[in-house]
Order: structure tokens, then C-alpha cells, then sequence
């Protein structure tokens, strides 16, 4: 039951619609979306040399001689990428609770979207883990098992593709049903989502292909299901970080008020 | 003094929803980079994608492509049927595209068979690599837009659309009109173009 | 509405034709590869060109839109060309 008190009186209400609501740590959950992106292309990508991958069809000396010569950047480049991928779960709290607003309290895709967005950060930071140990155990490994530790990290992070996907959906569900005149979020990103996930789809391939645009390194599974991503975070956080203050004046034209 | 037009100016607008024109442009871009990408490869083994080039069937592309034409047009004139509130005539031109569509995963079902049965894999070179995985992620789109034309030809025999309500067809007819217009591009690239 | 009569009928019959010259004209020995080339992706520039503004009905569109549209088919043949004339021949 919400009570509201006048604006002005001298103890304003607590009450608020759905709960207490801290807009001041939302937003710098909501910031933590472009921090993810920055670490995740600089470390993983141009640090640990992933834009773009060493190739599937690399042989395991091949693969040997790349972990040993790039053992320093990688492993600065992993360890540090694995740490901060937390950030995109920090950023999907943000975003659900934005959704909820739409959606309702405790509503169904904004639970998927935090959940989707939170457990994409497991084949993330566990391939990044992987990789960091092929850097940091190169000397006592085989080129055979510098291979085999390669592809592992590759079909972990690629293949769990379909956690986010549910992520995705959620937000672009909630966020094209928004019934404000200016909605929070516009279509076109709902839209940019929805060929997010197709785009993934394809990726499934990758145990089966070495080389051509389908292999982990290709122009279809890397370049074109990493980039709409890339450009997905970014563009749903933009909205998501102006949403926070409109939310907020929304909530205090209803007269409803929290102490932070 | 009172000007008074007697002109009916039509505002400029994109047919159907907006959302699909976001598919279409990024439909068209991602393809781009493919066309471009595939030249890149052939670029650097060029008698290997001319000899397995030769393997293709050029009659049964040129087909393909008449029949994809052909579908398109079906679909534009339910568009056009639509927009004159001829709602009993729009099914009939729906189930034009249905059937042309359902022609076309027919031929490419029988070529692929044809290219398997002969031991032609996405895995037997480059060329079939982008072959299959061009054709077939086309072939994606053919499917979805055949599953989306006999979704409307269903809704309309029920009278769903008019004149008023067409942002659905139109919708799908442009994504439609896509299907089509990429395999202009493909069909050449991948069947007809020769090598010097 | 006479079906003989509306634009989008006189566009396909025009793409018909068009499919026909490049599949089984400009395919032929008697055109060297340049020419046959350059040929059939100028003319599939121009069928999507017109699949575009007439199925599409891009012709009503923004004038931005239709622009970048309209590009489009030709970007894409000139990066093709591009790297056609740019590959070696074989022997």
C-alpha cells in the first residue's frame, strides 16, 4: 500500500512504489555496462590479441609458440578481463530493475534478463581462466595441451551464447512494450537485440568448421556475433543510464520520495 | 486571402513497422561483408573457386532466381491489393508467394541432395565452405519468410487486413522483397561469375 | 485492378528479362570474363535498384533512406568488381 505525503511536510513519506529505491548506486550499476565493454575489448580483445583470434586452424605448436611469446600481455590481459567481466553482471541488476518499472515488481523477463546477464559472466571469466593458464603454465604444458586448453576457452565462451540470448530477449521485450510516449528505451535497440541473437545462432558451428566465416575466428561467428553484441551494451546502456533520472522525477512528480 | 490546395501531397514513409527496416538494414550490411569477405578468399586461390564453381547449376540458379522474382511480385501485388481494400483478392497473391517459396527450399533442397550424394561438403574446400554457408543462411531466410507469407495467407482469408491494417504484410512483404534481393547478388557471385 | 496493368507487373517482367540476358546471355564463351563480368553485376545492381524502389516501394520513402538503400546494390558491385579485376587470372 503506498502512502504519499505532500511535498514540503516536515516528514516525508518512505513509502514508495515498489520499494525504496537508491537511484544514486542504480546509476553506477548502470555505468558498469560501457566499464565491462572498455575492459572486456581492451584486455580480452587488443591486449590478449583476441581481436582478431589466433585461428582455429593453428596448429598445437603454432598455438604453443603464441602463449609463450604473448605470455606477459595475456596474462595481464586475462586475469584482469576475468576480474572486471563482474561488471556485466553488476550492469544487468541496473537494467532488470529498469525493465521492472515496465514490467512490474518481481516481473518474469526482468528476472531472465538479471539472471541471463549474471550467468553470461560464467563462460566468460571461466575461459578467461583457461587462458591465463595456458599463459601462465606454458613452460611445463605440451603444444598438444596448449591446443587442447585453445579450444577449450573458445567453445566456452562461444558456445554458451544462448544464456545471453534469454538476456537479450528479456530486454527487448520489456523495453518495446514501455507505453510512455517517449519510451526509456528506444525500438531501434529492442530491434538491435533481437539480430544480436540471431546472429549467434550460427556460432554453434564452430566445433566443426577450422577455417572460412564460420570457424571461431571467422568473419560470421567472430567478427559479426561479437560486434552486435559490442554494439548491443553500449546502446541499451545509454538508455539505461538517462532512464535512471526520468524514473527518478517520475517518482517524485507522484509524490513519492526515499531518504537517500 | 485563403490559399486552398487542391493537391493531395503522400507523406514520404517506410511500408510496415519499423523495427523490420532495422533488420533489413542490418541484413544487408552483414551480407555486404560477406559478398566482401568471399572475395577475399577467392582472391587468393581463384582457380580452386573457378574449378569448383564449374560443379554448380547455373540453369537451376537462374531458376531459382525467376522463381524468387516471381514471388516477389505475388507478394507486391497483395500489398497493392491491400492498399485498394481488395481484401479478396490478397490471399490469392499471399499463396502465390507461399507456393513460390516453398518452390525455391524445394530446388535448393534438391541441389544440396545433388552436392552431398556426389561427396561435396561445406568441409571439401573454401568455395563450398561459402557456398553451403551462404546459400544456407539465405535459405534460413527463405524459410522464415515462407513461415511469415503463410501466417498472413491464414490471417487474410479471415479478413485480418485492410487498407487501414497492413502494417503487418507490409512488414513481411519488405523483409520478403530482401530474400530476394540478396539472392540477385549471390546467385551471380556464387554460379556465374568467371574467372579472368 | 488489372494485374496487366500495375507498375510492380511491368518491373518483374523487366527483372525476367534481365535474369535471362545475364544467366543465359552474358554467360556465354563469346564474352570475354571482363565484359561478362562487369555486365552481370551492373545489371544485378540494377534489378535490386529496382526490387528496391518499386517492391520495396522505397521510391515513397525519406529521401535519407531511400539514398542509403539506393546505394547500396552499388557499393556492393563495385567492391566485387574491385576485387574481381584485383585476382589473378588463371592459367
Amino acid at each position: 500500500m503506498a502512502i504519499h505525503a505532500e511535498p514540503g511536510t516536515a516528514a516525508p513519506a518512505r513509502e514508495l512504489s515498489p520499494y525504496p529505491t537508491d537511484y544514486t548506486s542504480w546509476k553506477v550499476m548502470a555505468w558498469m555496462g560501457p566499464v565491462f565493454l572498455v575492459a572486456f575489448f581492451c584486455l580480452w580483445g587488443l591486449l590478449a590479441r583476441n581481436i582478431s583470434p589466433f585461428p582455429a586452424w593453428a596448429e598445437p605448436q603454432a598455438v604453443w609458440d603464441h602463449y609463450k611469446n604473448l605470455r606477459l600481455p595475456i596474462m595481464i590481459g586475462m586475469s584482469v578481463c576475468l576480474t572486471l567481466t563482474a561488471c556485466y553482471m553488476v550492469w544487468s541488476v541496473a537494467v532488470s530493475r529498469v525493465m521492472e518499472r515496465i514490467e512490474g515488481a518481481g516481473g518474469l523477463w526482468s528476472k531472465m534478463e538479471m539472471l541471463g546477464g549474471t550467468i553470461t559472466c560464467a563462460p566468460i571469466m571461466t575461459a578467461c581462466a583457461i587462458w591465463l593458464t595456458a599463459a601462465h603454465e606454458i613452460d611445463n604444458i605440451t603444444p598438444g595441451m596448449a591446443h587442447t586448453l585453445y579450444w577449450f576457452g573458445w567453445l566456452l565462451i562461444d558456445l554458451a551464447y544462448f544464456v545471453t540470448s534469454w538476456q537479450i530477449a528479456g530486454a527487448s521485450i520489456v523495453f518495446m512494450r514501455d507505453k510512455r510516449e517517449k519510451k526509456l528505451v528506444p525500438n531501434i535497440v529492442g530491434w538491435w537485440g533481437w539480430i544480436t541473437i540471431l546472429s549467434f545462432f550460427v556460432v554453434s558451428a564452430i566445433p566443426f568448421v577450422y577455417t572460412g566465416p564460420l570457424a571461431f575466428n571467422g568473419v560470421i561467428s567472430f567478427w559479426i556475433a561479437f560486434f552486435t553484441w559490442f554494439f548491443w551494451i553500449p546502446g541499451l546502456s545509454y538508455f539505461i543510464i538517462k532512464a535512471i533520472p526520468r524514473l527518478q522525477a517520475e517518482d517524485a512528480a507522484a509524490g513519492r520520495f526515499n531518504d537517500s | 486571402m485563403v490559399v486552398v490546395t487542391t493537391e493531395r501531397v503522400k507523406p514520404r514513409r517506410l511500408p510496415g513497422v519499423e523495427g523490420v527496416w532495422v533488420f533489413i538494414g542490418a541484413d544487408s550490411v552483414i551480407f555486404a561483408i560477406l559478398f566482401l569477405t568471399f572475395m577475399q578468399d577467392r582472391l587468393k586461390d581463384p582457380a580452386l573457386f573457378e574449378a569448383s564453381r564449374h560443379t554448380l547449376n547455373m540453369n537451376l540458379g537462374g531458376i531459382d532466381t525467376l522463381i524468387l522474382l516471381t514471388s516477389s511480385w505475388s507478394v507486391a501485388l497483395a500489398i497493392q491489393a491491400l492498399k485498394r481494400d481488395l481484401i479478396d483478392r490478397v490471399p490469392r497473391y499471399l499463396f502465390g508467394g507461399v507456393l513460390t517459396g516453398l518452390m525455391f527450399v524445394v530446388s535448393k533442397s534438391i541441389e544440396y541432395f545433388h552436392k552431398f550424394a556426389h561427396g561435396l561438403t561445406p568441409g571439401t574446400n573454401p568455395f563450398y565452405m561459402w557456398y553451403f554457408t551462404l546459400t544456407g543462411i539465405h535459405l534460413a531466410h527463405v524459410l522464415l519468410g515462407t513461415s511469415l507469407l503463410t501466417f498472413l495467407w491464414i490471417r487474410s482469408r479471415r479478413g485480418a487486413y485492410s487498407r487501414s491494417h497492413r502494417e503487418v504484410p507490409e512488414s513481411v512483404a519488405s523483409f520478403w522483397h530482401l530474400v530476394d534481393l540478396l539472392w540477385i547478388v549471390l546467385f551471380p557471385l556464387l554460379y556465374l561469375m568467371k574467372a579472368a | 485492378m488489372s494485374v496487366w496493368r500495375e507498375r510492380v507487373t511491368w518491373v518483374w517482367l523487366g527483372l525476367v528479362v534481365l535474369t535471362c540476358v545475364t544467366t543465359w546471355g552474358l554467360t556465354k564463351e563469346m564474352f570475354r570474363p571482363a565484359v561478362a563480368v562487369v555486365g552481370i553485376f551492373l545489371i544485378a545492381a540494377v534489378k535490386v535498384r529496382y526490387v528496391m524502389l518499386d517492391f520495396m516501394e522505397l521510391r515513397n520513402a525519406p529521401i535519407p533512406v531511400r539514398a542509403v538503400f539506393e546505394a547500396w546494390p552499388f557499393v556492393v558491385a563495385a567492391v566485387i568488381l574491385g576485387f574481381w579485376f584485383a585476382t589473378p587470372a588463371i592459367a
